[in-house]
């Protein structure tokens, strides 16, 4: 019965088969390459069918092309290691935020996907939890609890998730949205289970887009998710693409995983309520973020200024090229990095570190402790920090040594002005700042970073800095830490006319001097105190007497006391160099030598390059429209300097200047005709893109060389860097109430984001909001970074003539809001909340809309309409009194139009002396003394000044921050009556009759107007007339036809009649049918709401069950 | 405009959070029109102290007060506080709302002191800026005159993406009386273009206006001759135009002067003038503006000397990426600028040598866009 073993058939398909054949060079394809004719239609039909679709696909491939400021993914390419490009920042983590209401599985979840990828078993995961998933990415999550706050913030950071959520992310750039189902195991009957999947899926599509992935996770095990369906899960996260989303590409921003307080403790003990300084960590994301004095907004806590940021090592990196030769990768490289929750059994809290020792464990209870518990239980008696004890120990260099390495933090007050050399040390106290935050930063038990250790190492001995650093990129420093400048003659020389003499030579040797000098301008422009006079001039170091006043004021001034009266009066108005010797310059440039040497900088001096031939004046107008491409030919800048022509080459200078010539015209025939067709391809999307990435490359390799520290100074810190921020004065609350469930954001402000003024928003009342928003009733915005709680006052366009103000948000339209508070760029999205406590059911979002304007006044109006009476009337002329107060008042509006209610318009002209506030006025016909006049006027209204920002991370009950009352709400809090006005009150409007005298023309005038104009009322005839009072008498002929005629008429009457009494019956009958319908029908409905409200209180009771349970969060 | 005795209080202006703005203080009298420009763009409030706190007239001048008179009308909500000796001032910047504004400059300067304060802020406004300035055309010291500004400043601009900028001399008036008038119109922008300036080409074009008000028209002739005596062994192509006003658009001072301006082959400019504030003599005059103009263009670069400020604090503004242009020696005004711009925005640049004397400067801009600019 043995049957033989099927044998091994190597794959001959799939990738692996191809890179072994890749490997091997082999071709399969038997040389028959793919034969496009042989699948191209023959039916013109399918031919533009096809030619439509692919239209359609280009055009959907298309979208505004967005720069990203975040670092691009790594790329690893299919041979074994190649393509992991270790000297570029990586980008950032990506944020998976996972959303969802209390009880849904949200922790369940973060703890299966951390076990996915980490295989750490997190007891409580807190904060954010930042792991690596892949070769080329790392992705932080963020568990958001059900309040609004924490969802309102995450939704501007997340990449990645109740439908409210969806709505803020909907205003602030939609991120990418995965969907879950959980809990779907209590669902027992398959069609059940498949319908609900269904209808939810299609609930979720209406509000995402069609097709949007949602996942279905069956069951709990082990307090965890099954593993197959994480993987799943997972798979589908670490494919995901992200699009670019706008605000975010503009602000630098970070989600803090870890908070660190740094008030020294005696300062606390005395003041617990001091404000704080501390440190923020975490991954930064979007454009660069200055190094220092960077502006901050940290939503819930208030705008804050970081004092520096630093970067440090990353503590979650990509795995390494050494560390990865394999295809998979290593268990090593699955790091994860959660500050807040306790990997390991160690957990960085805001001001300490805690170490969970498994067991119970109480301090101070019993003696009885073993000796690694003494250890940890010493560690945390400790009375100094341990940055503190750094500080006071003492390294010796050598065993033998009899003093101490010293960290000088005053040394550069100490050190001579006059005398020391001033390129290598920068002179200001950011610098000393600096110095200082680095100590601290190596005291704290970070992880170090290799550059931040060399840099402590070489500031004690080269008194180094980071200005330092950034002058040996620069590539113009001196060699050596210190090279002492000898004072020679040139520098120190006065400018006395000495120049007459040789100028030519005089000018090569300072250029020559000049060039073997080599200042280090940046230092000496950021980093030193000479005047801006003494850098222009050449001079590297100042002189006592010639420091100038006009530098920046600083507190530390007293050096600037020195009079220079003279120079102040010399130098008095002018913004620039004057240029005053006039026999100086004619010397400089009658002589030849001068003017020779500058030839070479016109088209018709001698040529270092072929484009100055003469040719480049000819054709300038297109050679050199594209700098760019012109530099790319080139390649070497063409101009440099003076070049001294040698006979020698000049041969072959020549030839190959002609060789170049013929190459460039070469390319421009090549440009010409050649690729004609491959330039119309090129449309505007795909040079847009280019350009972009051309200048992203630039931007990356601009500043390639320099260390970190420099960078960050020129560039800030990039997207990617895990930086460490230290800020000072922040409110004690922040650290007192910090709680890692609520999820910090740092987001960066632009320049003009600190500003103040009336913002004016298109807003729109959200659909699902029940209640109409007011005029003037506190509203809580969501812009930018911020949450704050402002007036707005709503207005519309009023025939593009004005602005009117609305008393209420319009039904279904958009309309304007205008309110104080900070200013954001136009067309920034946000969102408005009536109330962000979870207390009120319904949906809080209370309107969604735009920035669109920004300014320092506004101007909305409201109507006022101004009642005046007339009191005397002359032919088209009246005088009206009781519309103004003063003749001041008239005087502002002469010139107005008026109007009675009868629609008879007029002006106003003059005041009259007599009664105060009285006129004149003209109207186009003669007014009534019972007719009102009114004036149509425009009121401007100002919005209110409120700006109270959500510090919802400020207090210690984070889900209900309080903010501005209602009046109403503050009446009703306190039990106070709304005032009535007496005046206001309404009252039954009582109208006279109006009582119209009869046209009275006197007889005269009656007898001289001509016909057509003779009044024509008659009055009424009082006697019978003769049609009246005639008898009429009826021949029998016409008395047969009248009884006929009525008997017809009495036949059909009675026809009639009997008709609708049978169509009464059968009424009568529809009827009772009708009502027994009904009956059925309510009994029907009544059994119905008799279900519904039964399971209701079920509900309810469960809830309140719930309740009582209290912690009971979730049912395990 | 408030004169006020004594310290000036620190207006909050109703900021209820933490990090208040601090002002930024800066000293002496000098590169004032700079510092108003950054103070305005940034909006951040500045305090200038000791302004001439030494000389016999005490404080601002009458010249710089008009200057900060004509800040007061082109921005919208700016309050500007001058203490009473006139030794120190604070602004606290508005918007620059644009529009139509008419101002009638102060004679101790010329129009084109106050329009280089007025050029990089026109672009931020919300909207187009049309601005009709009154006073001398000429130059006044070293002040930049209006033919300047107009063929020298203004396509500095173009490389940044502003085009449309337009400067109309209406009427010439030179000094001491002036009497001229131009009207400087500009568009908005929301972004300017990085710039990546590196070719400076090699000088192929010359061109200039020689100006003549109130004297013989053979004057402007005469100037030009002169210059044209020096530049033609240079190029060629050197083409100096006469503009000689007449009867009443020619002001109310008798003056001459010639503004020359070289352009090489990658576009890039150098210019030189001189006036008859300097000389008498018309030939004496076009000569010197010659000279300046051969020394302007030995000093090199892509951005002419007295514009390099210019240029840098629109590269400062630019998106978040990196722009470079090439620059000949700073002069002492751009040092100051620089350390300003870091003060105010925050800005440093990253100065590499490039031989012979020229400079590569390049930053990372603060990806500054016009908030003003209204979308609907």
């Amino acid at each position: 019965m043995e049957r033989p073993h099927k044998a091994h058939h190597k794959p001959s398909a799939g990738s692996k088969a191809a890179k072994k054949d890749a490997a091997k060079d082999i071709d399969r394809t038997g040389g028959k390459n793919f034969n496009p004719k042989a699948f191209t239609s023959s039916s013109f039909r399918s031919a533009e069918r096809a030619a439509r679709r692919t239209a359609d696909k280009d055009q959907k491939r298309l979208h505004v092309p967005l720069v990203n400021r975040n670092p691009e993914e790594r790329k690893v390419t299919i041979e074994k290691g190649k393509g992991m490009d270790e000297g570029r920042l990586p980008p950032p983590p990506i944020i998976v935020g996972i959303v969802g209401p209390p009880g849904v599985g949200k922790s369940t979840l973060l703890r299966s996907l951390v076990r996915r990828y980490t295989k750490h078993n997190l007891q409580e995961p807190n904060g954010p939890i930042t792991v690596v998933s892949g070769k080329t990415r790392r992705i932080t999550f963020v568990e958001c609890g059900n309040d609004l706050n924490s969802m309102i913030d995450l939704g501007k950071v997340v990449d990645l998730e109740t439908f409210e959520f969806l709505n803020i992310l909907q205003s602030h750039g939609f991120p990418k949205v995965l969907g879950l189902l959980t809990h779907l195991d209590l669902i027992k009957k398959a069609q059940t289970l498949k319908d609900t999947k269904k209808r939810l899926k299609h609930r979720f599509w209406t509000e995402i887009y069609q097709g949007a992935k949602l996942f279905s996770l069956s069951g709990v095990l082990n307090g965890r998710y099954p593993d197959t369906e994480i993987n799943l899960l997972s798979r589908f996260i670490s494919v995901m693409k992200f699009r670019p989303l706008v605000f975010r590409n503009a602000h630098p921003h970070l989600l803090v995983d870890r908070l660190q307080d740094l008030t020294p403790r005696e300062q606390l003990r005395e003041n617990p309520k001091m404000d704080r300084t501390i440190t923020l960590y975490g991954y930064m994301r979007g454009p660069n973020l200055p190094a220092r004095n960077a502006k901050v907004h940290i939503p819930g806590a208030g705008d804050l200024e970081v004092r520096e940021a630093e970067m440090l090592a990353d503590p979650c990196p990509l795995p390494t090229l050494e560390s990865e030769r394999r295809r998979k990768m290593g268990e090593k490289a699955k790091l994860i990095h959660a500050p807040m929750s306790d990997v390991g059994g160690v957990m960085y809290d805001k001001d300490a570190v805690y170490i969970n020792v498994p067991g119970s464990f109480t301090r101070g209870s019993d003696a009885l402790q073993g000796e690694g518990e003494r250890m940890v239980m010493d560690l945390q008696d400790a009375s100094k920090t341990f940055g503190e004890g750094i500080q006071n120990s003492e390294i010796r260099l050598l065993g033998t040594s009899t003093a101490p390495l010293q960290l000088q933090r005053t040394r550069r007050r100490a050190e001579p002005r006059n005398g020391g050399p001033i390129l290598g040390t920068a002179s200001d106290d950011e610098d000393d700042d600096q110095f200082t935050d680095e100590e601290v930063y190596s005291a704290e038990g970070v992880p170090m970073n290799d550059e931040s250790e060399e840099e402590g190492g070489d500031a004690d001995f080269a008194g180094s800095d980071s200005d330092n650093d950034l002058a040996h990129v620069t590539s113009f420093v001196q060699d050596g830490p210190r090279l002492d400048l000898p004072d020679d003659g040139i520098l120190s020389e006065d400018d006395a006319p000495k120049w007459k003499a040789d100028l030519s030579q005089k000018a090569s040797a300072q250029l020559a001097d000049r060039l073997g000098r080599r200042r280090d301008l940046a230092s000496l422009i950021y980093g030193s105190d000479l005047s801006p006079e003494e850098i222009a001039a050449g001079k590297t170091r100042s002189s006592a007497d010639d420091a100038e006043s006009s530098r920046m004021a600083r507190e530390d001034d007293e050096f600037f006391q020195v009079k220079t009266p003279a120079r102040v009066s010399t130098q008095a108005d002018e913004d620039f160099d004057v240029e005053d010797d006039f026999d100086a310059l004619e010397a400089t440039w009658t002589d030849p030598a001068m003017l020779e040497s500058i030839r070479s900088m016109f088209i018709t001096g001698p040529s270092d390059n072929v484009d100055a031939e003469g040719d480049a004046y000819e054709e300038e107008g297109s050679d050199f429209e594209d700098l760019e491409g012109a530099e790319g030919e080139d390649g070497d800048v063409p101009y440099i300097g003076v070049q001294p022509s040698k006979e020698v080459d000049h041969a072959t200078a020549r030839a190959d200047a002609l060789e170049r010539k013929k190459k460039a015209l070469e390319a421009k025939f090549d440009t010409e005709y050649d690729e004609s067709d491959e330039e119309n391809k090129i449309d505007f999307y795909d040079a847009q893109k280019a350009e972009m990435a051309r200048q992203r490359a630039l931007n990356e390799e601009e500043f390639a060389g320099m260390s970190n520290e420099a960078r960050a100074l020129i560039e800030g810190h990039r997207a990617g860097a895990y930086v460490r921020l230290e800020i000072d004065n922040v409110p004690c609350e922040l650290v007192e109430h910090f709680n890692p469930r609520y999820p910090i954001i740092v987001g960066g402000l632009l320049n003009a984001e600190e500003r103040f003024g009336y913002v004016t928003i298109r807003i729109k009342r959200h659909r699902w909001f029940t209640r109409t928003l007011k005029t003037n009733d506190p509203l809580i915005f969501s812009i930018g970074w911020r949450r704050f709680q402002s007036l707005p006052v709503y207005h519309l366009d009023d025939h593009s003539i004005r602005n009117r103000m609305l008393k209420y948000t319009p039904e279904h339209m958009h309309c304007y809001a205008t309110f104080y508070g900070p200013v954001s760029a136009p067309n920034t999205g946000l969102c408005a909340f009536n109330n962000l406590t979870g207390e009120n059911p319904g949906f809080r979002i209370s309107a969604n809309g735009v920035v669109l304007d920004i300014d320092r006044s506004t101007k909305i109006v409201k109507k006022l309409k101004l009642t005046g009476i007339p009191y005397k009337i002359f032919k088209n002329t009246a005088f009206i009194k009781d519309m103004f107060n003063s003749a001041l008042e008239v005087a502002k509006f002469e010139g107005a139009n008026i109007r009675t209610v009868s629609g008879i318009r007029g002006q106003i002209k003059k005041a009259l002396s007599k009664p105060d506030g009285a006129y004149r006025a003209t109207f186009e016909d003669k007014i009534l003394m019972s007719d009102i006049v009114f004036l149509r006027a425009w009121y401007a209204i100002e919005p209110k000044q409120l700006y109270n920002p959500v510090t919802s991370l400020l207090s210690a009950d984070k889900d209900n921050w309080k903010g501005m009352r209602l009046t109403g709400q503050i009446r009703r809090d306190e039990g106070i009556d709304t005032p009535l006005d007496a005046n206001s009150k309404y009252r039954a409007v009582e109208r006279s009759t109006r009582r119209f005298n009869p046209l009275k023309v006197p007889r005269k005038l009656e007898a001289s107007l001509p016909y057509a104009s003779k009044t024509k009322a008659l009055s009424k005839q009082t006697k019978p007339t003769y049609m009246q009072s005639r008898a009429v008498v009826l021949d029998s002929e016409e008395k047969k036809a009248v009884a006929l005629l009525q008997q017809i008429q009495a036949l059909r009457k009675d026809k009639v009649a009997r008709r609708s009494d049978k169509k009464e019956e059968k009424r009568k009958e529809h009827r009772k049918e009708m009502a027994k319908i009904e009956v059925q029908r309510g009994d029907k409905f009544r059994a119905e709401r008799k279900e519904k409200m039964r399971k209701e209180g079920m509900k309810r009771k469960a809830q309140e069950a719930a309740a009582e349970n209290g912690g009971g969060k979730r049912r395990k | 405009m408030a004169i006020q005795g004594e310290i000036f209080p620190d207006k909050g202006k109703g900021r209820s959070t933490s990090a208040a703005q601090e002002i930024l203080r800066f000293s002496s009298h000098r590169f004032l029109r700079q510092r108003l420009v950054l103070c305005i763009l940034s909006g951040r409030s500045i305090r200038v102290d000791n302004i001439r706190p030494d000389d016999v007239h005490v404080g601002l001048r009458d010249y710089e007060i008009n200057l900060l008179r004509l800040v007061e009308r082109i921005t919208n909500g700016s309050t500007i506080d001058i203490s009473v000796t006139g030794t120190s001032f604070v602004l606290h910047p508005g918007i620059l709302p644009g529009g139509r504004h008419t101002h009638t400059c102060h004679l101790g300067r010329s129009i084109g002191y106050y329009l280089e304060l007025l050029v990089p802020l026109a672009p931020f406004c919300k909207k187009p800026l049309t601005v009709t300035l009154h006073g001398i055309t000429g130059s006044v010291n070293t002040d930049l005159t209006v033919d300047s500004i107009r063929t020298v400043t203004l396509p500095h601009l173009h490389m940044f993406g502003i085009e449309d900028m337009e400067l109309k001399i209406i009427k010439r008036g030179s000094a001491p009386l002036g009497g001229g008038e131009i009207t400087f119109s500009s568009p908005i922008v929301r972004h300017l273009k990085t710039i990546q300036v590196v070719d400076p080409g090699k000088i192929g074009k010359l061109r200039g206006i020689a100006y003549s008000t109130r004297v013989s028209p053979q004057f402007a002739n005469r100037m030009v001759e002169a210059a044209r005596g020096i530049l033609n062994t240079f190029v060629p192509d050197t083409y100096l135009y006469t503009d000689v006003f007449k009867g009443e658009e020619s002001g109310k001072s008798p003056g001459f002067g010639i503004t020359l301006v070289a352009q090489s082959s990658t576009y890039t400019l150098h210019s030189a003038e001189s006036s008859s504030a300097t000389s008498r003599i018309p030939e004496e005059v076009g000569v010197r503006a010659a000279r300046l103009l051969l020394k302007e263009v030995q000093s090199g670069g892509c951005v002419d000397s007295r514009h390099q400020w210019l240029v840098l604090l629109f590269m400062a503004l630019g998106k978040e990426d990196v722009g470079k242009c090439l620059f000949g020696q700073l002069t002492s005004n751009t040092v100051q600028f620089m350390r300003d711009m870091q003060a105010s925005l925050g800005v440093r640049f990253r100065i590499t040598d490039a031989g012979s004397n020229l400079l590569l400067l390049s930053c990372l801009g603060v990806g500054y866009s016009n908030v003003n600019k209204r979308v609907d």
